[in-house]
């Protein structure tokens, strides 16, 4: 008997009723973001969310216009939702295994942008670079 | 090499600063931080030096450096490894011998009071703790010798923590743990039989960051990761609730995922973090594969009772009782010919009374 | 010690000695009450003795005429918690499970809700009966020491019991612990205190009728 024929029930795909509070963070840190130009974060795997929760979760937020991918230290993907400037962000280790999962509300997501130290390294690099080059 | 900040070593091995932002973000997640605290590790831990450790292994069985090193490399529990100096280890260190011994005092002595000390195995008393020893000097020695310079301890695995498997009954070397020999230093006990190798990294995230350890529990636990039972945490929780158990492993309640409370599972009294941390990289762990928890992150999990036997059954067979019912025949057979005896006496001393006595007394 | 390590001392070494206990009260007693002997009424019998005494305990088991109107409570909340407490005990799945540990034999259990329901219940009834012995003027004065006491070991295991299963108040594992303990408490004390009708009831109600049968005065 092979592994998958072995009939194991492993989670349920109810409904907790915790992805509709997930929903509600989410409108009041948009509201925040727009009000204070804050957002926030919010940890999937920190909530006690079903399989079934994320599934509803994800569908309710839906797809937006942009797609990021990521290839850091395993690859990661960053979707915009129908809702602009929220974010639904994945990380997966160099396995693929997802390792986290967060829905952000910002304009940008942090991660995209690049930090003033590298871009300052970046910039050393391109000097010198040019400086070769002539 | 110690004085190197954490971020530059890093990207000296190619991992970029969004690679750090990625494994922090997840770090806070495992430890059940609030997302905020994942861009706080990334600040303090981009500029923290690299501290020093130093590993000591005592009487262990190396599972614990196993299911750190052998954590789906290359990892996110690995990039740990790169944060730190680990400057004495023998199970991974290059050096033998002479030179090991040698790296680890230089190691001390260049580190004085800043160090973190990890020890995994438990120390044995018996035999002035020749039971044990590295180097020809007893682990007992050489705990209290490098835990003097050390800044923190950290009690990796059972073991270290609460003397685990070598202090099982009758704990024939006199092992004892960690926390029973070193008094005066701050020690953060991570238990489990092997510790979960996100646990052992948070708790080092942590200290890095915030220069101090973790909040622990009563049992010198961090409270992010053993602040739950199994059972609070597990998928298998509404079955309990709705009486459905597994009787045999089995049986119909063993393939339909129900409870194993029956068959002996320990999640109800077990503090850890595998049902929502999981193992080898969030495949599975002990409940979901079929098997009830052994409890193995508490206290003499080893001698609480069979691993299949229900928490409500008694965890020994019952010594005593054939023998307090012979001896509670025996004293009530004894009492009884006392009473008879008594009543035999009372029977022989009788007078009779005439009405003449009456009579008399009444005078 | 920490919690799991009482926990195992109460059901291991504590669990041992508590039994033993239990075990030599139990047989000591009704050994030196059956073997207590009483001389052989030589008189013809008025009833049929036998019939008399399970005539008895029948008649005790209800209140006599106006006697219920008297005091309710004592009936109601008599028969509730004794009932109760008869349907926890040998009827949850957990205590089933340590029966078959202790002898090998085991029975269905009733779902864990029922029990719950049950549970409440014998519990507010325990309350109101305690209550009322300490109201009524009358049962205050003829009350001792012993039943404070052994209301109190008969309250405590199903108290904490459900404060455990309902993961109330401390951590599981340490109610759990305390549950078994507080049983343990009672199975020691039963032997020796007014608790120990639970083995003597229904035979001195037997042994009452039958020598008031024999004599012709149906009890």
């Amino acid at each position: 008997m092979a592994l998958p024929d072995i009939p194991v029930v492993a989670e349920t795909g109810a409904l907790t009723g915790n992805a509709r509070a997930v929903l509600g963070e989410v409108e009041t840190l948009l509201d925040g973001l727009l009000r204070t130009g804050e957002g926030g974060i919010v940890d999937i795997r920190g909530l006690p969310l079903s399989p079934g929760d994320r599934i509803w979760l994800l569908e309710q937020l839906g797809k937006g216009e942009v797609e990021i991918h990521l290839d850091i230290g395993g690859r990661s993907r960053i979707l915009e939702t129908a809702y602009p400037a929220v974010w639904w962000i994945e990380h997966c280790d160099e396995g693929g295994h997802l390792i986290s999962e967060f829905i952000q509300v910002a304009y940008v997501p942090e991660l995209i942008s690049a930090h003033p130290d590298d871009v300052e390294s970046g910039l050393e690099h391109l000097r010198n670079r040019n400086a070769d080059l002539s | 090499m110690s004085d190197n900040r954490i971020l530059e070593t890093l990207a000296g091995q190619g991992i970029s600063r969004r690679a750090f932002l990625k494994y922090c973000a997840t770090l806070a997640s495992l430890m059940a931080l609030p997302p905020s605290a994942g861009k706080a590790f990334a600040e303090a831990l981009a500029k923290a030096p690299r501290p020093s450790v130093i590993w000591l292994p005592f009487q262990e069985c190396t599972g614990c450096t196993e299911s750190i090193t052998r954590s789906h490399s290359p990892s996110i529990e690995g990039m740990i490894f790169d944060m730190i100096s680990l400057d004495y280890q023998e199970t991974l260190m290059a050096a033998a011998g002479h030179q090991a011994e040698a790296a680890l005092h230089e190691a001390m002595e260049r580190n004085m009071g800043k160090y973190i000390l990890i020890v995994d195995g438990s120390v044995p008393l018996g035999l002035d703790g020749a039971y044990s020893c590295i180097a020809g000097r007893s682990n007992l020695e050489m705990l209290k010798e490098v835990a003097q310079g050390a800044a923190a301890i950290v009690a990796m695995g059972s073991c270290a923590a609460y003397g685990g498997l070598p202090k099982a009954n009758p704990n024939p070397t006199g092992a004892v743990a960690v926390s029973d020999v070193i008094k005066d230093k701050p020690i953060v006990n991570i238990p489990g039989c092997p510790p979960i190798p996100a646990v052992i990294t948070g708790v080092l995230a942590h200290y890095l960051t915030f220069g101090s350890l973790p909040e622990l529990d009563h049992l010198g636990r961090p409270k992010s990761f053993y602040g739950e039972t199994i059972h609070d945490r597990c998928y298998r929780r509404p079955f309990y609730d709705q009486g459905k158990f597994a009787k045999t492993f089995d049986d119909e309640g063993a393939r339909k995922g129900w409870c194993l409370f029956e068959l002996g599972c320990k999640g109800p009294v077990t503090y850890n973090a595998c049902a929502s941390v999981k193992w080898n990289g969030g495949t599975s762990w002990p409940v979901e594969s079929g098997h009830g928890c052994l409890g193995c992150s508490e206290p003499d999990f080893w001698d609480a009772g069979s691993f299949y036997k229900a928490l409500s059954m008694p965890a020994n067979p019952l010594k005593l009782a054939a023998g307090a019912a012979v001896a509670g025949a025996v004293a009530g057979i004894a009492i009884s010919v006392s009473n008879k005896a008594r009543k035999g006496a009372a029977k022989t001393g009788h007078e009779t009374t005439t009405l003449a006595d009456l009579e008399k007394h009444h005078e | 010690m920490n919690e799991l390590q009482f926990l195992t001392w109460v059901r291991g070494t504590g669990l041992d000695i508590a039994v033993a206990i239990f075990l030599l009260g139990v047989i000591w007693r009704l050994v030196e009450i059956y073997s207590l002997g009483r001389k052989k009424d030589l008189a013809a019998p008025r009833h049929t003795p036998g019939a008399s005494g399970w005539h008895t305990i029948v008649r005790r088991s209800v209140p006599p005429p106006g006697m219920f109107k008297q005091s309710p409570v004592t009936y109601v909340g008599g028969y509730v918690f004794h009932i109760g407490l008869a349907l926890i005990v040998f009827f949850f799945a957990p205590h089933i499970k340590l029966i078959e540990g202790l002898l090998g034999i085991s029975w269905p259990g009733l779902p864990s809700q029922i029990i719950d329901l049950v549970t409440v219940v014998t519990l507010a009834a325990m309350v109101v009966v305690l209550v009322d012995r300490i109201k009524k003027p009358v049962k205050r004065f003829l009350s001792t020491f012993e039943d404070w006491f052994t209301w109190a070991v008969t309250f405590l295991p199903v108290l904490t019991g459900w404060l455990a299963v309902q993961h109330l108040l401390l951590p599981y594992t340490t109610m759990l612990a305390l549950h078994i303990l507080s049983v343990e408490v009672l199975l020691v004390v039963l032997p020796f205190t007014k608790l120990f009708h639970a083995f003597t009831v229904f035979g001195s109600r037997w042994y009452n009728g039958a020598v008031n049968g024999h004599k012709g005065v149906p009890v």
